[in-house]
Parts: structure tokens; C-alpha cells; sequence
């Protein structure tokens, strides 16, 4: 055995038997201490003197025990145990200096780790199944910029039999199932799962079987219609039920035969997404009646579709076999015309890696994550700065406990390494203090992200830390530690050390004082707290300014109730007749003002358009709803021209339009567009513009009001449109939620209960993304001046106090106290005013990258750019006045005398 | 800390070589060693007591020597130190290198 691992397996066991080896050691000393004496005694030494004469010739037998024991541990844990009992003892001597320390990198380790877990959860982490790195998502190009991520199902049809580079290619979308439930019907996470999705995810199914393509035809497998469930479903409907294979399930109305129960693991590809049941693609027809996504073809845009490539195959061999195949399925799509002409040259298909999975809401919050993740990475700098100045001050005053220990023979390698671990029990209890906060912060952080509106309900964020989370803090730990702990050791741990010991309380400082690299941390933290505060500045700004800017309606007493027709046998005219009941029975509830109906809910996120022209010019793009009698009133949106519409304004009446004022003046410029035509390029349908209305925001805040038509909707086109009422309430809106389910139970029994939203929620939801930013940026900006201006103290605060006794000598020799304030306020405003400029100068780069989250704000908006730095500028004198304040304060004599 | 490092470099080869070879003819426990050691020697050597432990049990440790309490001469407790077949090989190497290592000196020392 080599002599290393012998005497290592040896040193191991002795850590175990520390006691036993101990004992043995003395006795080993004693027993060599007793045949001594003896031979001693022999030898003729009096009885009196052999004690005396052992121990003169043993030694101290106390420091060979040592030794002994020094040879049987481990040197390097044997010292790290040291240093960190030194180094707790050291910290417990400063408390105020280690709960900063600990508090402040606690805070930018929990914002960090919080972030990090979101963008973890939505950009990181691989899908739960085996091999995720042969996944790729498919898109299209079209030579435009953004490419297209959803899919119509004749494109999807033609790719799925695309075996050359594909093991499998399967496609998906998220749905709402309803479900019978007893008597009523649920609402339930569902997907619509094509043939091979579950063949190509490779994860076997709990009970039971998974779909496959027999499943993935119209009428199902020769059986019937099957479906799905997940572990949670299970247990949640059938109470973990081991028969529940075979068991119906009544969807949509229509019987579905579960065939098997999926892991919990298992999520499909959508890691936003928790589905409970899985149906067949081509159930579609049924499950989303009236709608049927499969005839229309071309028009339905509605599928994720993702590929399993064959093993060995690249990403750039499956691209180029999709790009072969593109004009092939192209060509195949029944109805052309839906693409122009430049279009259809650029239209390819191609693939990416997409061994995370496909998430709508990834395009969503990509950005605004990793603008929160590089404050955050601001924060945790700044943070680490701090330290590193202030344990640099705190060194400057240890330098004679640090001198007198490299005198007295600890060697500075050993010196530093204290230092260091000192640093790392800070860096290691502010993690574990961010780590602690962490999953609370990063839980309500994507609560608040989710509730963007422009998500369905049902969507899903995993933030659970994970070994890649942990990595992350652990190289935080890591990172922190050296910037808080290497530069103040290696600073505190040069210089004469006889000059050190011997100047008392050092009268003369002046090396100290030159000394650059301290200043020039603080001044980076400065720089840096001030790009933090502009970039929170804008960012607050821009949602005031938007908050300001109006939706072009009243939100106020607004409330909007959802109804869902879809499966409700009544259609056209009769269905009018429905709503035109429901209208009239939510009008007589107690404080209603006015009822109306809209098809789209403005700031949604949706929207509907097309091509519009007035005769003879050419046609322009108009943003369309469809919307009830009263609606203007109900919205307070003020009608300029002309009237609302009637409920008698049905499709015998003619067809009738209300423009918007952007609307009137794109398609009738300089002329009075009521009384007009408007024709709908595509079909050559003609409306009459009876109306003409203020303009009012559409799909989200931040985009101007654009040019908007409004239908009626008794002349809508959809057989059985679900409408959502809007309902002007003066007080309590509250009671209104039971009443329109009561209502909706009393006239349409089969519908599910409404859903009851306030305007303002939508509001907020629309504005949720800006303000969660603007929220952060401003905690973050607090924190940053919070943990400066502990720094300017600090600092400040040290090198004050151990400058008593020069204030002393300056004082007795007539500076009078202005003066000596002066002297030491003008240090700390040297260093704030060098940050404040260079932070400036970065702060013009920087928050360029925030420039696309802005809304009427320019990145240098001066008067952002003059409060932040005054904000800046008094958060520094305010910790710089309190040092010089005390400097003033200082007693001459009794400074000088404590000498 | 600073007195027995420059001098104890020297010794310490030396005395685990003088160690391994008063264990080649059976286990003695360290007393035992640093006696014979001693008068072998004709009392020239003088092995001191803080030195000679520390060789002891680094020895052990790097697995040259092998330890075992058993009964002393007067009936007490006592470890025995025992050479491994290691440290046989190590005895034989340290001994070819002290041999060459003398004579060379001898040679030097008696040139005219």
C-alpha cells in the first residue's frame, strides 16, 4: 500500500477513535517515563531528585503528546477547524459588521436565487422525460422577423409522416375540457395529444395504456374515444381507483373510455403546463364544439408541434430535410390564400433544440427575466463590494491584531487562510439566508408573472430549486467569498510590521489615506447603486406614464362576466334573444348603471383584424369587434357621431360598422366617414358606418390606441358566439358574481357558471409584467442606496476613529470643528462624486438594453438621470455627515492623552 | 519551534533508518529502542525522547513499522513496535545507501 493511503486510512480511523488514541498516547509516554526513573534509581540518583532528573531528561512530556497527536490528524481540516472557531470568534466580536455583512448578501442572494429558480424553471430546465436532448421544436419561416411557432393542422399532417431524420413528430395544444362532474360539469386542464406524443416522450404509463395513432382518428380506435389521465387526476376524480382503466369519462358531452394513468413526472412538452387529461387530436371536433380546429384548415393556427430526431441525426441535418420537404407540404395545404406571394418564397419549415420543451411563455417573460437577473447580478455585486470595503476598513483597523500574529510566526498564507474562511462563513450564512428566502420570493414572484393576462388560466411554473439552483448559490458562495475575502486579506496582510505594532494609535497615517484600491471599490459601488437607481427611475417612470395615458375607457365600476355558449344548443338570432335576457336580468340587479356585451375583451391580449376599405380606396388593416346596444354608454368610451347600435340591428337590418376615430380618419381621410361604405376586403361585404366613437386601447397598454371597427353583435358572423357582458356598477360589485350565476342557472341551465372579472383586474393584469419590473427595480434601487450608504458609513466611520488622536493634534492646534468636518466629509465626497459620474457614464450605456420595456420614456430622460443622482447624492451625505459629525464632536485633550 | 527544525531534517532519516534496523531482530517497545540504540552505539548516540516518538508513530503511520500493546519485562502495559515487511525492505535500502554514503565520506575525509 502506498504510504499516503496508509497513513491516510490510518488518520481516519484516528479521527474516529480520538479518545482511545489519546489515552494510549500517554501511556505510551508514561510507561517510557516509568523505565526511566527505574533506570535512574539504579543508576544511584537520590529518591528526591529522580522526579526533578525524569523530567529533565524526558522533555515536557506534554508537548510530545502534541506533537504525537499533531501527526495522527488531518493538517489542512485540522487548521480549517481552527480558523473557523477563530473566525466565529472574531465575528461574534462584531456583530453590527457581520449582520450587515450577513443581511446584505442574504438580500442579494435571495433576489438572485429567486430569479434564477423563474428563469430555471421557464429557460433551463430539461422536460422530464429520457433523452430530451434528441427533441427539437419545429417553427416557420416566412422571411419575416419573428418566426411562427403555431402550427395549422394540414402543415402538422404533412410533417408527421417525416421519418427520414424524425423518430417521431407529434403536436399538441393546451385546453380547457369540460367535464361531467355528478349533476354539473368542471372545468379541467386538458391537452389535445396527437398520435405519437406519448410514443415519442418515451415515458410508460402508470396504468393502463397510452394513446397512440389508432387513437388519433376521427371516432377514435376501433373501441370508441380514449383519453388519458394524469397521476394528480386520478387520485383527485377516481381516488387512486386501480379498476379505473375502462372507466367513461363524459367530455364535452361525449363519452371517452379512460385506457391509462400517467406518472406524476410526466408533463408533456410544455413545462408551463400541467395537463389532466389527454385526449386524441382528433377529438377535437368534439371536445372544442362548436369550433372545429381541424376543418378550418388553413385558418385554425393552433398546434406546438415537436420532433423526436432519430439517434446520431443533427440539428442541421433535420433542418436541412425540412427545408427540402417545405414546399412539398405547402403545396399540399388545400387553400393558398391565406399567404402573399413574398411569403410563400421565404416559407420554410426548421427545427431547434428543444430538449426544455416549448413555452408560449417563455417569448413573454425571456426578456424581462433576465433584465430583473441582471439587476439582481447588480445587487449581489454591490453587495460584495460593500463587504469588500468595509472588512477592508475593518482590516485597516485589525492590521496590529494581524501584525501581531504574523510576528509571533503564523506564516501570511496561514493568515490569509483565516481571512478567507472568515469571508466564507459570511458568504455561507448569506446564502443560506437568500436560499432561505428564496422559494418564498420566487413563488409570488411567478404568481405575480402568471397572472399576466396574456396567458391562459392553468399555466404553470415550476420553480422548485434544484441540484442546477444549488450550483448556482454554491457559486455565489464561491464568488463571494473571494471578492468580499481576498482583496482586504492580501491588503491587511502586507506592510512593515514593526511599523504597525509600534504606532500605537497611529498618529500618522498618511500611507493609510493614499491607499487607492479601497476608494476605488467604493466609488464602483457608488457607480453602481446610481445605474440601479436610474434604471428604477425609468422604469417607474415609464409605468406612471402609462398608468396616465388612459385606455381610452373608464375602468372604474367596471365588471366584465364571461359567458361560455359553446355548448348550448340555441344559435343566431335565438342565442340574441338569450343574451338579450341575460342583459336585461343583470340591469335590474341593485346598482347596475348599464349592461352591454363585447366579443373581445380590450387589453386581453387578443384580438381580431382584417383588411377594410372604404370604396375606391385601398384597404387598410382595422382591428374588429363585436359589440352589444349601449356599449359606448356602458364603456364610457364618448360617441362623437351618429349612434350605438340596437338590438334591432339584426342581418336583415344590414349590415352596420362604428369606427373608431383613428379608424374614420385612415379609411375616410378629411372627409365625414358617417353615412359611409366600408367594405371587407376579403369577401367584398359592405357595412354602414352609423357611428363614429373616441378611440380606446386593444390588445395591450403599451400600444397607441390603433384603428378600431366595432360589429354588432346580432349580425356576427360565429354561430354560437361566447360573449363577455359588461356591466357599469355603482357600489358593491361583489353581489353581482352570485346574481349572474344565478341568472345564467335560471336561462341557460347547461352553460358553465359565468366568470366574473373587475375591468381594473384586467387593467392590472394588462399592466403586470411593467409594474412587477417597476416594483423590483425599485426595491432593488432601495436596497442598492441602503447598502451604499452602509458602506460610505462604514468606511468612513472606521478610518474616522482611528484617526482620533490626528483630529486631537489638529484640534489642539487651532482647526476649529467646521474645519476638521469638512476634512472628513470631503473624503467620502471625492469617492461619491468619481461613482456618481462613472455611474452616470455607465448608467447612458446600460439601460439602453432597457429602452424596448419603456412606454413614453426616453433612457435619458433628464429628469429620471437629475433625481437619481440627487437621490444618490443624499443618501451619500447622509452617511458622510454622521462620521464628520463625530469627528467634530471629538474632545482634543482626551483624544490625545488615550495616546 | 524553531530550534529542533534544521537539526531534526538530519536527524530524523537517520534515526528512522538507526529505529527500522533495532527492530530487525523483534518487536521492542520505544524505551527498548532508544537503549539499544544507545548502547550499540557505546552510548555515542543519545536518542532524545521528543524525537524519537514522533519517528515512532510517523513510522507506523506511513506503514513501516506495525504497533501492538503487550506485556513489558516488569509486567506493564506497553506498545511494541514491529517492522513490516515495508519497512524490511526500507531497513535494506537505508542500509545500501548508508553504506555507500560512509564510505564515500571516508574516502573523502582520508584523502591526503
Amino acid at each position: 500500500m502506498a504510504p499516503a493511503l496508509h497513513a491516510f486510512l490510518l488518520r481516519l480511523k484516528a479521527m474516529f477513535a480520538k479518545r482511545r488514541l489519546d489515552r494510549d498516547m500517554a501511556e505510551e509516554l508514561e510507561f517510557h517515563q516509568v523505565l526511566l526513573r527505574e533506570k535512574l534509581l539504579r543508576q544511584g540518583v537520590p529518591l528526591a531528585e529522580v522526579d526533578a532528573a525524569t523530567s529533565r531528561t524526558f522533555g515536557n512530556s506534554a508537548r510530545w503528546h502534541e506533537r504525537l497527536r499533531e501527526l495522527w490528524q488531518f493538517p489542512a481540516l485540522e487548521h480549517l477547524l481552527r480558523d473557523t472557531a477563530f473566525s466565529l470568534r472574531m465575528l461574534r466580536k462584531s456583530p453590527g459588521f457581520t449582520s450587515v455583512a450577513v443581511l446584505t448578501l442574504g438580500l442579494g442572494v435571495g433576489a438572485n436565487m429567486a430569479i434564477f429558480s423563474l428563469i430555471n424553471g421557464l429557460l433551463l430546465r430539461p422536460l422530464p422525460v429520457p433523452h430530451s436532448e434528441e427533441l427539437v421544436v419545429l417553427r416557420m419561416e416566412e422571411g419575416g422577423a419573428e418566426p411562427e411557432y403555431s402550427f395549422c393542422t394540414p402543415f402538422f399532417r404533412g410533417l408527421e409522416t417525416e421519418s427520414e431524420v424524425f423518430a417521431n413528430v407529434f403536436a399538441y395544444n393546451g385546453d380547457t375540457l369540460l367535464v361531467r362532474d355528478g349533476s354539473g360539469n368542471e372545468q379541467v386542464n386538458g391537452m389535445l395529444v396527437s398520435g405519437q406524443f406519448f410514443q415519442a416522450l418515451q415515458t410508460p404509463p402508470l396504468l393502463g395504456r397510452y394513446l397512440t395513432t389508432e387513437d388519433d382518428r376521427r371516432g377514435g380506435n376501433p373501441m370508441g374515444l380514449a383519453v388519458v389521465i394524469s397521476e394528480h387526476y386520478w387520485e383527485r376524480r377516481f381516488n387512486r381507483d386501480p379498476g379505473v382503466v375502462g372507466k367513461k369519462l363524459v367530455i364535452a358531452n361525449t363519452p371517452f373510455t379512460v385506457v391509462g394513468v400517467m406518472p406524476k413526472r410526466f408533463i408533456g412538452a410544455d413545462p408551463t403546463q400541467r395537463p389532466e387529461i389527454f385526449a386524441p387530436l382528433s377529438a377535437d371536433p368534439i371536445i372544442d364544439a362548436p369550433r372545429n380546429h381541424i376543418d378550418a384548415g388553413t385558418h385554425a393556427w393552433w398546434l406546438t408541434v415537436v420532433a423526436r430526431l432519430k439517434p446520431g441525426v443533427t440539428l442541421i441535418q433535420a433542418n436541412a430535410a425540412l427545408e427540402k420537404v417545405s414546399g412539398a407540404v405547402l403545396h399540399q395545404t388545400d387553400d393558398p390564400a391565406y399567404m402573399t406571394g413574398e411569403e410563400r418564397a421565404h416559407f420554410h419549415f426548421a427545427a431547434e433544440s428543444g430538449s426544455q420543451g416549448y413555452a408560449y411563455a417563455r417569448t413573454l417573460f425571456r426578456k424581462p427575466l433576465l433584465a430583473m437577473f441582471s439587476m439582481c447580478g447588480g445587487i449581489l455585486l454591490l453587495a460584495c463590494l460593500n463587504l469588500a470595503s468595509l472588512s477592508m476598513a475593518r482590516g485597516g483597523a485589525r492590521e496590529r491584531e494581524l501584525a501581531t500574529r504574523l510576528a509571533m510566526g503564523a506564516s501570511r498564507s496561514r493568515l490569509i487562510h483565516q481571512l478567507l474562511v472568515e469571508s466564507l462563513l459570511i458568504a455561507l450564512a448569506g446564502t443560506a439566508a437568500g436560499l432561505a428566502a428564496a422559494p418564498l420570493v420566487s413563488r409570488s414572484l411567478a404568481a405575480m408573472l402568471m397572472s399576466g393576462s396574456a396567458l391562459n388560466t392553468g399555466v404553470y411554473l415550476d420553480t422548485n430549486l434544484d441540484l442546477r439552483a444549488f450550483g448556482f448559490a454554491a457559486l455565489i458562495a464561491v464568488a463571494a467569498t473571494i471578492l468580499i475575502g481576498l482583496l482586504p486579506a492580501l491588503q491587511a496582510t502586507t506592510g512593515n510590521l514593526s511599523d504597525q505594532i509600534k504606532e500605537g494609535q497611529y498618529a500618522s497615517l498618511a500611507h493609510q489615506r493614499q491607499r487607492i484600491l479601497p476608494r476605488l471599490l467604493l466609488a464602483s459601488e457608488v457607480g453602481l447603486a446610481l445605474v440601479l437607481v436610474i434604471g428604477a427611475g425609468l422604469l417607474s417612470t415609464s409605468l406612471v406614464r402609462l398608468f396616465k395615458s388612459g385606455a381610452g375607457f373608464d375602468p372604474k365600476g367596471l365588471v366584465n362576466i364571461a359567458f361560455s355558449m359553446d355548448k348550448q344548443d340555441l344559435q343566431g338570432d335565438a342565442l340574441m334573444r338569450l343574451y338579450q335576457e341575460i342583459g336585461e336580468g343583470l340591469s335590474h340587479q341593485p346598482g347596475v348603471e348599464n349592461v352591454s356585451f363585447e366579443f373581445i375583451v380590450p387589453l386581453s391580449h387578443r384580438g381580431w383584424n382584417g383588411g377594410y376599405q372604404a370604396p375606391g380606396h385601398s384597404s387598410q388593416l382595422i382591428y374588429m369587434n363585436s359589440v352589444g346596444p349601449g356599449y359606448f354608454a356602458t364603456m364610457r368610451i364618448p360617441l362623437q357621431y351618429g349612434r350605438e347600435f340596437r338590438w334591432s340591428d339584426t342581418n336583415a337590418a344590414g349590415l352596420k360598422i362604428i369606427l373608431n376615430e383613428s379608424a374614420a380618419q385612415l379609411l375616410f381621410p378629411g372627409q365625414n366617414a358617417l353615412g359611409g361604405q366600408v367594405v371587407y376586403s376579403r369577401v367584398k361585404t359592405s357595412y354602414e358606418v352609423v357611428g363614429v366613437v373616441g378611440n380606446s386601447k386593444y390588445r395591450d397598454m403599451r400600444t397607441l390606441a390603433p384603428p378600431i371597427g366595432y360589429v354588432p353583435i346580432m349580425q356576427d358572423t360565429q354561430p354560437k358566439p361566447s360573449l363577455t357582458a359588461v356591466v357599469r356598477v355603482d357600489g358593491p360589485q361583489t353581489p353581482l358574481a352570485g346574481a349572474a350565476r344565478a341568472l345564467a342557472a335560471r336561462l341557460a341551465p347547461t352553460i358553465p357558471p359565468p366568470v366574473f372579472t373587475t375591468v381594473n383586474e384586467v387593467l392590472d393584469r394588462a399592466m403586470s409584467a411593467e409594474r412587477l419590473m417597476a416594483l423590483l427595480s425599485i426595491y432593488f434601487a432601495a436596497c442598492a442606496l441602503l447598502v451604499t450608504g452602509i458602506g460610505l458609513y462604514g468606511t468612513l466611520a472606521y478610518a474616522t476613529a482611528r484617526r482620533t488622536s490626528e483630529i486631537g493634534i489638529r484640534m489642539a492646534l487651532g482647526a476649529d470643528r467646521a474645519r476638521v468636518m469638512g476634512m472628513v466629509f470631503r473624503q467620502n465626497a471625492a469617492i461619491a462624486f468619481t461613482g456618481a459620474v462613472a455611474g452616470l457614464i455607465a448608467a447612458l450605456l446600460a439601460t439602453r438594453a432597457l429602452s424596448s420595456f419603456l412606454y413614453g420614456t426616453s433612457t435619458r430622460d433628464p429628469l429620471v438621470l437629475a433625481a437619481s443622482v440627487l437621490a444618490l447624492g443624499a443618501v451619500a451625505s447622509a452617511a458622510s455627515l454622521l462620521p464628520a459629525l463625530r469627528a467634530a464632536r471629538i474632545e482634543p485633550m482626551a483624544a490625545i492623552r488615550c495616546e | 519551534m524553531g530550534k529542533d527544525t534544521d537539526t531534526g531534517e538530519l536527524i530524523q532519516g537517520t534515526l528512522e533508518m538507526l529505529i527500522l534496523k533495532a527492530l530487525m531482530r523483534g518487536p521492542l517497545h520505544g524505551y527498548a529502542v532508544a537503549e539499544w540504540i544507545q548502547e550499540t552505539s557505546q552510548q555515542v548516540l543519545k536518542v532524545e525522547e521528543g524525537a524519537l516518538y514522533p519517528a515512532l508513530h510517523r513510522l507506523e503511520l506511513r506503514g513501516l513499522l506495525s504497533a501492538k500493546w503487550g506485556a513489558s519485562e516488569n509486567n506493564r502495559r506497553a506498545k511494541f513496535y514491529q517492522l513490516t515487511a515495508e519497512g524490511r525492505k526500507r531497513l535494506d535500502a537505508e542500509s545500501q545507501r548508508w553504506a555507500r554514503l560512509s564510505a564515500a565520506v571516508a574516502f573523502v575525509m582520508q584523502a591526503p
